[in-house]
């Protein structure tokens, strides 16, 4: 049994963590009050080529594993969430199908230039009346010839009012529910397809999040990205479980970036001629802030070494990104009761950790829904 | 073009450092850094090289963890690394540091020889001027601009309210100083050439050294108490006319602080 990071992966969380503090950290307020995609700093971070990072070698990326992966989702959102959504969503959901799907000519058009940060993609899942609950999809696509006719509206769409290259999940017939389902290529200045409104979030700003409207968008057959029609559901749960643990990596970098800010006031803030830091009920904090994190790395980082080992981890994912999440919500509160009132104003972090870390309990599945798959699984259906 | 860069990894910034209870040690938290001033030592090398072609390497005294400072400097460009590692090496002065890192340069081909005005750690720059006395070289300290041309270096020191430009013949030591440049953030290609790359290590006996020439044995200068500075209230108020008070601030200062 071995719990170490590899020297290698020590020294990647060393530069990837220099690299977003030196990057990064410096612009999170300004990405979050100002609400706006931060495109000197995107063009700035992708020139360094971390965006093909779960990416082969030969074709410019980095071929990292799962847990090195997890390093960078963890660093990057410890700097700025925001940054951190629009970043991971171009590196893993935003070019996963044209990765394995596409055609070389599509790769070349749309995946090789995201991986450079010169177009921007993204995945859709949502609608307004739908999310965890994919069967509910309500975008269709029907064949017309040698074309696929799409037609419906996506919602909470991170990079969708910058995004060139979208992934989008559509049915061919809702009767079917998941076994219907399918991912599509639609591209920036297809006819029919535009961006609508742009959503005003409490936390996890700058991501340009909003919806996709799709009006009798016709794209080619070679658009669809499988091997099989009605298989998306299938090719989706390839990815799920990294998709997750990378929630709960996601959680453990605001989680991290609130501690640190806790712990330095804990030590330099006074009370009746002691730092805040000398008393019991703060060190207390403490101690279970920093045993529920590492309870919570230890389930993120041994999932993402399931998935590297090409073990089952279903149960273990969707355990790491409810448990890591939940941490993180406890730890953005603790850090704001340590703050005292300094925690309530807008010139401090420990707000903006508070408000970035309730977005995490929506993306990869709610955690009502995560508790009721995990119980099913545990006791079986009955 | 032969570069030899020294860099030192020191403890982070942010890591909590304490003292022994018999102030004889301090205790840091294991939370490492490359020496910000070598690593503008790093990145002028880099720039020498992309503009006249050569070989940049990245050389450091210390334990094992110290490859990692390494690491950096290959991810960030240089083409090799070595590591002088050995139980012996540890603990020493300026002195016995420079001593194994002279003997370890001497085996090298090089033409320059960069490194960091001070380590931030313990401030007190000298292992570069000492490094250059070793080896019987021209050195020249906190230098803000450097060019090489024909086997000569023109490098600008500033000085109190100015500048000194100072012309010195190849191969010389350079001591890096704030302003000199801006150091790169590594490419992806460069971290993963780190992270794949193999890290000579160096021992005493490679370099034919003895225990009692290097490290603790070794230094000329002993460390005998770490202490910390006397507490004071952060703020005193002085009261009084404007004239009064200055007097009575100047007379603080000198005679019971003691800093001017």
């Amino acid at each position: 049994m071995d719990f170490a990071l590899t020297e290698e992966q020590g020294f990647f969380k060393k530069i990837v963590a220099d690299t977003v503090d030196r990057l990064v950290v410096p612009k999170a307020r300004e990405i979050d009050e100002k609400d706006e995609f931060p495109w000197e700093l995107w063009r700035e971070f992708a020139g360094l080529g971390y965006l093909g990072l779960r990416y082969p070698e030969e074709i410019g990326g980095m071929n990292a594993d799962p847990v090195t992966a997890m390093i960078f989702y963890e660093q990057i959102a410890r700097g700025s969430v925001g940054f951190a959504q629009s970043v991971i969503m171009n590196a893993l959901m935003g070019t996963n199908f044209i990765y394995r799907f596409g055609t070389e000519e599509i790769k070349k058009r749309c995946l090789y230039p995201a991986m450079r940060g010169e177009k921007i993609s993204t995945m859709c899942f949502t609608e307004d009346q739908s999310g965890s609950d994919l069967a509910a999809t309500r975008t269709r696509a029907v064949k017309e010839g040698k074309e696929w006719v799409i037609n419906g509206t996506k919602m909470w769409i991170t990079n969708g009012a910058i995004a060139d290259v979208t992934t989008v999940l559509a049915t061919t017939d809702p009767s079917q529910g998941v076994k219907g389902l399918n991912f599509f290529l639609i591209e920036k200045g297809t006819p029919g397809f535009a961006p609508g409104q742009v959503l005003d979030k409490l936390g996890c700003r700058g991501t340009g999040t909003g919806e996709l409207v799709f009006d009798n968008v016709r794209i080619p057959e070679e658009n669809l990205l499988g091997t099989e029609v009605n298989k998306g559901a299938e090719y989706l749960a390839e990815i799920l479980d990294e998709v997750r643990a990378m929630t709960g990596a996601m959680a453990l970098g605001i989680a991290q970036a609130a501690y640190d800010e806790g712990l330095e006031y804990a030590r330099k803030r006074l009370a009746f001629g002691k730092t805040i830091g000398s008393y019991q009920l703060i060190r207390a904090k403490f101690a279970d802030m920093a045993t529920e994190m590492e309870a919570s790395r230890l389930l993120v980082y041994y999932s993402a070494w399931r998935i590297k080992e090409k073990l089952p981890c279903r149960k273990e994912a969707a355990m790491a990104k409810m448990f890591a999440t939940e941490t993180c919500l406890k730890v953005v509160d603790e850090v704001t009761r340590i703050w005292g009132a300094n925690a309530f104003a807008r010139e401090y972090n420990p707000q903006r950790h508070f408000r970035d870390a309730r977005f995490l309990l929506y993306g990869g599945g709610t955690h009502e829904i995560i508790k009721d798959f995990l119980g099913r699984m545990i006791i079986g259906k009955s | 073009m032969n570069i030899i860069v020294l860099i030192k990894q020191i403890p982070d910034s942010e890591a909590l450092v304490t003292i022994s209870e018999d102030g004889a040690m301090l205790n840091i938290e294991q939370k490492f850094a490359m020496n910000l001033f070598d690593e503008y030592a790093l990145e002028e090398a880099l720039r020498i090289k992309e503009k006249h072609r050569g070989k940049v390497k990245a050389i450091t005294l210390g334990s094992g963890k110290a490859v990692e400072a390494l690491r950096t400097g290959i991810a960030m460009g240089a083409d090799e690394a070595m590591l002088l590692e050995d139980e012996v090496f540890l603990d020493g002065d300026g002195y016995a540091t420079a001593f194994v890192l002279s003997k370890a340069i001497a085996k090298e081909p090089f033409d320059i020889i960069l490194c960091g005005r001070q380590a931030i750690d313990d401030d007190r720059g000298e292992v570069g001027q000492m490094v250059a006395q070793l080896l019987g070289l021209p050195h020249v300290g906190s230098i803000v601009k450097l060019d090489i041309a024909d086997g000569a270096a023109v490098a600008e020191v500033a000085v109190e309210s100015g500048k000194e430009v100072v012309k010195v013949q190849l191969p010389a030591v350079f001591t890096a100083q704030k302003g000199l440049n801006e150091p790169r953030v590594p490419l992806i290609v460069g971290v993963m050439k780190a992270m794949k790359a193999q890290i000579p290590r160096v021992t005493a006996a490679d370099l034919g050294l003895t225990a009692v020439q290097t490290g603790k044995q070794g230094s000329k200068v002993k460390v005998v108490k770490y202490s910390l500075p006397k507490k004071t209230s952060a703020v005193q108020f002085l009261s009084g006319e404007p004239r009064e008070a200055a007097i009575e601030a100047v007379r603080i200062l000198m005679d019971v602080e003691r800093v001017i």
